[in-house]
């Protein structure tokens, strides 16, 4: 099948805090989307997924979210992502209190 | 009231320790997430969109003021000032940390309560009638038998790992409020021809995915036999579950594939086997806990400050939706609203949590009640108290008079904090009851229940909604299907799909034109929404959806 | 981390070019002093900097924690002596720990501190002494290797920490050790959490034992696994009182505590590199090494070997019994009604688990028991330590789990739920 790769970031949540984290380049998860790792190649993004799973002890159930480049860096696609990346809609509450999102 | 016993105080407090130490060996490796997760689960802690997720059981939803001042500090201290009150009688904390949780159960046990089995595959916080004790049309309080299966499924060494969740409600009432049709094992108490009391069993009911009214599997089930009974029905689905696909492992596909008949077969077989192993120790125990559920030292005194308090429009609209009969007549059940317009449905602040604390106290035997509509129930107030106790509430924000209206809504956390989700259930819900207070029409269009899920789970209770509302993804793009004249009572009926679905910023109007079409076609205002749905059918209503949205769409 | 040590020059020619010491506790009372308020690696790399401190080494059991100092030297100081008392009576895990760790982290003068050969075939011909008089073993294997390997330096570096606690409770960063030398503790005020993030955040190796419930590691035959909850050490010379070692020779004679300034044994050096000349490691005989991949047999007294020498037949091949011993495999999916009518004459059923979060297997204990089974029933398949109390509360006597959980789950963690007929609902319901 030949089914186009859409751009990937590998995201999960924190051990502790349980908060939503992204994998950086540099290997470290960052509480903010726009500092992820944008995938494009399938294959390392599978890769960095395999990476990431290996970080029991760090984050809990990473997966790879779609996502697109944005003038800051990536930018979630899926409105499930969108709201992982701010906060519930409710209440000022999640990242939205401390990030500009 | 019950209270805990030493038993149960130090069976809390060591599984205190022991998640204590689990938690300590997932931080250090010793357990993977892969088997910390159904041992977290047990305890009650979900990992959300955001954050992790603690849902602390309120059994049979019944509360002391010293529980919910409890939960205000635990709300204040390891959360964020809130808690959410759920569609099963349970509390969920939104924000805590993995470390903090140890703590939280902690200042948990110290009230006598904890977060056991609130999740996982195994037998849930069983629910109750939350009028219970207090209803006028009761045949018995059903919380000693709640509280007896809250004893006999803690912990049950055979249950903690069933091919699904596991979920049991009881009725003491033949107005059926604790929906015992849609739940794996529903509890009707009733009485044979001689008088006994006992059980008609109602197995294999649920909503989710495949939505299913369940069957009766035994007519009449004597008091005496309940535990051996239940075990039986949980050992057979234990053995016959579906293991092989989640969607299928709930027992009403097991009662469904297998047929009742076989089922009942099974499960009569195990119960004579286990029938032995129960010989009066648990009726002994039961009558303990009945004794612990003695009706309140009743009041009397004169009613006059009711009645003059009838002349205020405030108060009478308020004492019209959140009164409900009790069985002394001095007396009422009053329901405390979740659900200000605007606000998110089910959730209290901490002070909010406190001053009904306070208010129980002072008018209310001191009780609280969480009950599946997401409100908070004083069930024993004094008319006489009514008209302070509307004072205190007002200020506070809880004085909200629409029990049972258009903006009485229950709505899952959806999107907005839950992993499973397909789309968000709370703005929705938020601003239809802003649309309908904007509109003054509320008190006009009578008993509606709303009922909003954010995916097919179900935790809204969609499907026995008069208006259920299922919010769905769809090609990425939030989508809410509605389905029509549902009805949670004893009548359960599961509600009719309308069409196709509607975006986000299309619910509202979509709601609005069925409400309308209504007010239309009904006889006289005595003619409740569900009334004249069942006179009229889904067609016209459907084209009242359709075509209007249509003609907006041209 | 700085090394500003030139290669070329061995520590002790760099030392031997300082100026003479003064006398320890006004030394050592002035680095306490100084060093008050500094953490761990600034303990350690002063120490190892100091010219205070003088000639140094690092005493080493490679065991539980000791990656931590390892570690900080390996990278301050790698050519620093470490000394590695090899008592000739350690787990082999723990020599095999010792050459991965010293080939990992590049350390560049591993000493191993042999007994004296001759003293062993006098006192100790059997390596029974610790079976006898456990303080003369002790003495024989450690104090006198340790004393006569230390005559060389002023200074040793060791791993106790404050938390280890009993005697060590109120350990500073420096100690005048008998007016001789002076005894460095750069973890003194470390926690267990402190170890526990060093070794995680510098993803060190962990000794092996430490998976399989050894928090502390001595000598094979006097240390056991511990409970968790019970003190770090208890599992070193369990049931006997002994709580240190602290044993030091003077003039031929065992003492406790320190040692007097004017019983020093004298100079005997005996180091010994720790490259291809090193003497044999063979240990075997003392500890008997564990089958790696054999299953664990779990029951209330703890982790065992498999006693069990039956074939098994499973459940779908069974027709009767064959011989005068049966034993039945059950599956998940298998119906034990099938063997209603020949229970009495089976001894031993095992109950497949094929995850442990599949818990037909506890449906079929029970029913096995209400159906009247007496024999031995066991649950067989990942089943976690938190399921013990369920798996035991449904009629199971024993589960057999694979090595590899035992490894990651080792028998203190099966221990707090062999509790398991305390706080049980169920007996109180049923009667």
């Amino acid at each position: 099948m030949s089914r186009k790769f859409t751009p990937k970031v590998v995201t999960a949540n924190a051990l502790l805090e349980g908060d939503v984290v992204y994998l950086t380049a540099d290997n470290r998860w960052s509480r903010v989307h726009s500092e992820a790792e944008l995938i494009e190649d399938e294959a390392i993004a599978e890769l960095r997924l395999l990476d990431a799973s290996a970080r029991d002890s760090e984050v809990v159930g990473p997966y790879l979210a779609e996502a697109r480049p944005g003038p800051n860096g990536p930018e979630p696609v899926h409105f499930r992502e969108a709201f992982r990346a701010r906060g519930p809609s409710n209440y000022p509450h999640g990242k939205q209190e401390t990030q500009n999102v | 009231m019950y209270d805990y016993t030493d038993f149960d105080a130090a069976f809390v407090r060591e599984r205190v320790a022991q998640f204590s130490a689990q938690v300590a060996r997932r931080i250090d490796g010793s357990l993977t997430e892969e088997e910390f997760r159904p041992l977290r689960l047990m305890n009650g802690l979900y990992l959300q969109l955001h954050a992790y997720m603690l849902r602390i059981a309120v059994p049979y939803g019944t509360l002391n003021p010293r529980q919910m001042r409890q939960l205000a500090m635990i709300a204040e201290t390891w959360d964020r000032g809130y808690g959410h009150f759920t569609t099963r009688q349970n509390i969920q904390f939104n924000w805590p940390k993995l470390p903090d949780v140890p703590k939280i159960l902690s200042a948990l046990a110290d009230v006598g309560m904890h977060s056991i089995q609130t999740s996982g595959n195994t037998i849930r916080n069983v629910t109750a009638d939350h009028f219970a004790g207090a209803a006028a049309d009761e045949i018995e309080d059903p919380r000693p038998v709640a509280e007896l299966l809250r004893q006999w499924s803690t912990d049950h060494p055979e249950f903690q790992f069933l091919p699904r969740k596991f979920k049991i409600a009881v009725t003491g009432s033949p107005n059926d409020r604790a929906v015992t049709r849609a739940h794996d094992i529903g509890l009707r108490m009733i009485r044979n021809d001689r008088g006994e009391p006992g059980f008609e069993v109602i197995v294999g009911g649920g909503l989710g995915r495949t939505p299913m009214i369940g069957p009766v599997i035994r007519d009449f089930l004597p008091k005496a036999d309940l535990l051996p009974y239940c075990e039986a029905i949980v050992a057979t689905y234990n053995m016959l579950g579906r293991r092989d696909n989640k969607f299928k492992a709930r027992i009403k596909i097991t009662v469904f594939e297998n047929g009742l008949d076989k089922f009942r077969a099974l499960v009569e077989e195990r119960f004579q086997a286990l029938r032995p192993q129960f010989g009066g120790a648990d009726q002994a125990l039961l009558a303990e806990i009945e004794r612990a559920f003695a009706p309140p030292d009743y009041v009397q005194k004169p009613l006059a400050p009711y009645h003059a308090a009838l002349t205020d429009p405030v108060f009478r609209a308020w004492a019209d939706t959140n009164l409900s009969p009790h069985k002394n007549p001095d007396y009422a059940v009053v329901s405390i609203s979740l659900k200000a317009h605007g606000e998110t449905p089910g959730n209290a602040s901490a002070a909010q949590m406190r001053l009904m604390a306070d208010l129980a106290e002072t008018y209310g035997h001191s009780e609280l009640r969480v009950s599946h509509e997401q409100n908070i129930i004083l069930p024993h107030v004094h008319r006489a108290d009514l008209p302070a106790l509307h004072a205190a509430l007002k200020p506070a924000g809880l004085a909200t008079a629409n029990i049972g209206l258009i903006s009485d809504i229950i709505a899952c956390p959806g999107m907005d904090y839950c992993t499973l989700a397909t789309a968000r259930a709370i703005p929705v819900a938020q601003e239809i009851a802003q649309r309908f207070d904007a509109l003054k029409l509320e008190h006009e269009i009578g008993p509606m229940k709303i009922k909003i899920s954010g995916c097919i789970n179900a935790c809204g209770h969609h499907h026995v909604g008069h208006i259920g509302i299922l919010g769905l993804d769809r090609a990425g793009v939030e989508n809410y299907q509605i389905t029509l004249g549902g009805d949670g009572t004893e009548d359960a009926v599961l509600g009719d799909k309308t069409g196709p679905g509607f975006a986000y910023d299309e619910v509202t109007d979509a709601v609005e034109r069925i409400v309308r079409a209504y007010l239309e076609m009904r006889h006289d205002p005595s003619e409740t929404f569900l009334a004249t749905y069942r006179r009229l059918g889904p067609a016209p209503f459907k084209s009242a959806l359709y075509q209007e949205a249509d003609a907006n769409a041209a | 981390m700085p090394h500003d040590s030139a290669p070329d020059r061995s520590p002790l020619d760099r030392v031997l070019d300082l100026p003479p010491l003064a006398p320890v506790a006004r030394r050592v009372a002035s680095l306490n002093a100084r060093y008050r308020h500094h953490g761990a690696t600034a303990v350690m790399e002063r120490a190892l900097h100091d010219p205070e401190v003088g000639r140094i080494a690092l005493v080493s059991s490679f065991g539980a924690e000791s990656v931590v100092l390892l570690h900080m030297l390996s990278v301050m100081r790698p050519e620093t002596p470490v000394l590695f008392l090899e008592t000739e009576l350690l787990f082999p895990e723990t020599l095999a720990y010792q050459r991965d760790l010293t080939e990992r982290l590049g350390l560049r003068d591993v000493r191993l501190i042999h007994p004296d050969p001759e003293a062993l075939r006098a006192r100790d011909p059997d390596n029974s002494l610790h079976r006898r008089d456990m303080d003369a073993c002790c003495l024989l294997r450690k104090a006198e290797p340790l004393e006569r390997a230390l005559s060389g330096f002023d200074t040793w570096i060791t791993g106790r920490k404050r938390f280890q606690g009993g005697t060590r409770a109120a350990l500073e960063f420096f100690e005048n050790e008998a007016e001789a030398r002076i005894k460095v503790n750069p973890l003194a005020r470390w926690t267990k959490a402190d170890v526990q993030d060093y070794i995680q955040n510098n993803r060190l190796p962990r000794h092996p034992l430490v998976a399989r419930g050894y928090p502390s590691i001595g000598c094979a035959p006097c240390t056991s696994p511990v409970a968790e909850g019970e003190d770090e050490r208890a599992g070193r010379w369990r049931g006997t009182g002994k709580k240190e070692c602290g044993i030091h020779f003077v003039n031929g004679r065992m003492v406790r505590g320190p040692v007097p300034a004017d019983a020093m044994p004298a100079p005997r050096p005996v180091l010994v590199r720790n490259d291809e000349h090193a003497p044999q490691e063979d240990t075997a005989d003392a500890t008997p090494a564990p089958q790696p991949d054999a299953p664990v047999i779990v029951t209330d007294q703890g982790f065992a070997a498999d006693d069990w020498s039956h074939p098994v037949t499973p459940l779908a091949e069974f027709s009767g019994p064959t011989g005068p011993v049966t034993a039945i495999e059950i599956g998940p999916e298998d119906d034990p009604q099938l063997l209603a009518r020949h229970l009495p004459e089976i001894d031993m059923i095992r109950v497949r688990f094929p995850s442990f979060s599949d818990g037909r297997g506890f449906t079929h204990a029970r029913q096995l028991r209400l159906m009247g089974f007496q024999g031995r029933l066991r649950a067989a398949g990942p089943v976690i330590a938190d399921q013990y109390a369920m798996a035991r509360r449904s009629g199971f006597d024993e589960v057999e789990i694979p090595a590899e959980l035992a490894r990651r789950q080792p028998w203190p963690q099966w221990q707090r739920r062999a509790n398991w007929r305390a706080h049980d609902y169920q007996s109180r319901l049923r009667a």
